[in-house]
């Protein structure tokens, strides 16, 4: 399952769905909106195109990986916090493929995918500055 | 031809969402953005630094597919394209 949705998901049922024949690893990854002194965050999306770019991230993950399920469920919207941001479960044969799966699709959803966060606080609210601009230096507005 | 600009995140609030606008044939896009941009002083300055070059961490995208700023004065817009004009992004 590939998809972003303002909806929460139910981790439980993707691990359940991701054990299969030759599954012995799944690995989960949980992103949660943390308690960075924020009441909120606010997420948006470039939705197409960052659905496609998840698609993308998945295929290649699985091809490199031999995952045998990619599930990325990205948020957007008003979350609280303490809720999913996003949820990536891999399974694979075995634990390197699936943690080495996992890691290089939250890393590949940081480098690329149009997202953007925006903390919420008492005083005001902030863009979270992405890292990642269209050269090779890093800034940030 | 009739183009549609959309902006994202901080660049969204300064220029709002979905823009549909009417342009010339031939016109570039860094044209077409500046036109959109100099309306906005706030927001020219948020995407452009004062020689009129896109800021280095704006980023661009013609058709969901992204563009390199430095060739933006080369490509032109053709009717229909969707453009799309973001700060960094910091998802997941």
């Amino acid at each position: 399952m590939i998809a972003i949705q303002t909806e929460d998901v139910d981790i439980g049922q993707l691990i359940n769905a991701a054990k299969g024949r030759g599954v012995g690893a799944i690995v989960v990854f949980d992103g949660i909106v943390r308690d960075d002194d924020i009441c909120e965050m606010e997420l948006e999306a470039y939705e197409e195109v960052a659905l496609c770019e998840l698609e993308k991230i998945a295929a290649e993950a699985q091809v490199a990986h031999h995952l045998f399920s990619v599930d990325i469920i990205h948020r957007i919207g008003r979350l609280a916090v303490g809720e999913n941001i996003l949820i990536i479960v891999v399974s694979a044969g075995h634990r390197k493929e699936a943690y080495e799966g996992s890691r290089d699709i939250i890393e590949a959803i940081k480098a690329g995918v149009p997202i953007w966060k925006k903390e919420l606080t008492k005083d005001g609210s902030r863009w979270v500055p992405g890292d990642h601009a269209h050269g090779s230096t890093k800034h940030s507005p | 031809m009739t183009i549609k600009v959309r902006f994202f995140a901080r660049f969204r609030e300064l220029f709002g969402g979905d823009i549909v606008t009417a342009v010339s044939p031939g016109t570039s896009f860094m044209g077409l953005v500046k036109e959109i941009a100099e309306k906005n002083s706030e927001g020219y300055e948020a995407i452009f630094d004062q020689n009129g070059a896109f800021r280095e961490f704006v980023i661009l995208m013609k058709n969901g597919k992204r563009i390199d700023c430095a060739r933006a004065t080369e490509i032109p817009v053709t009717d229909g394209d969707e453009i799309a004009v973001f700060p960094p992004v910091a998802g997941g």
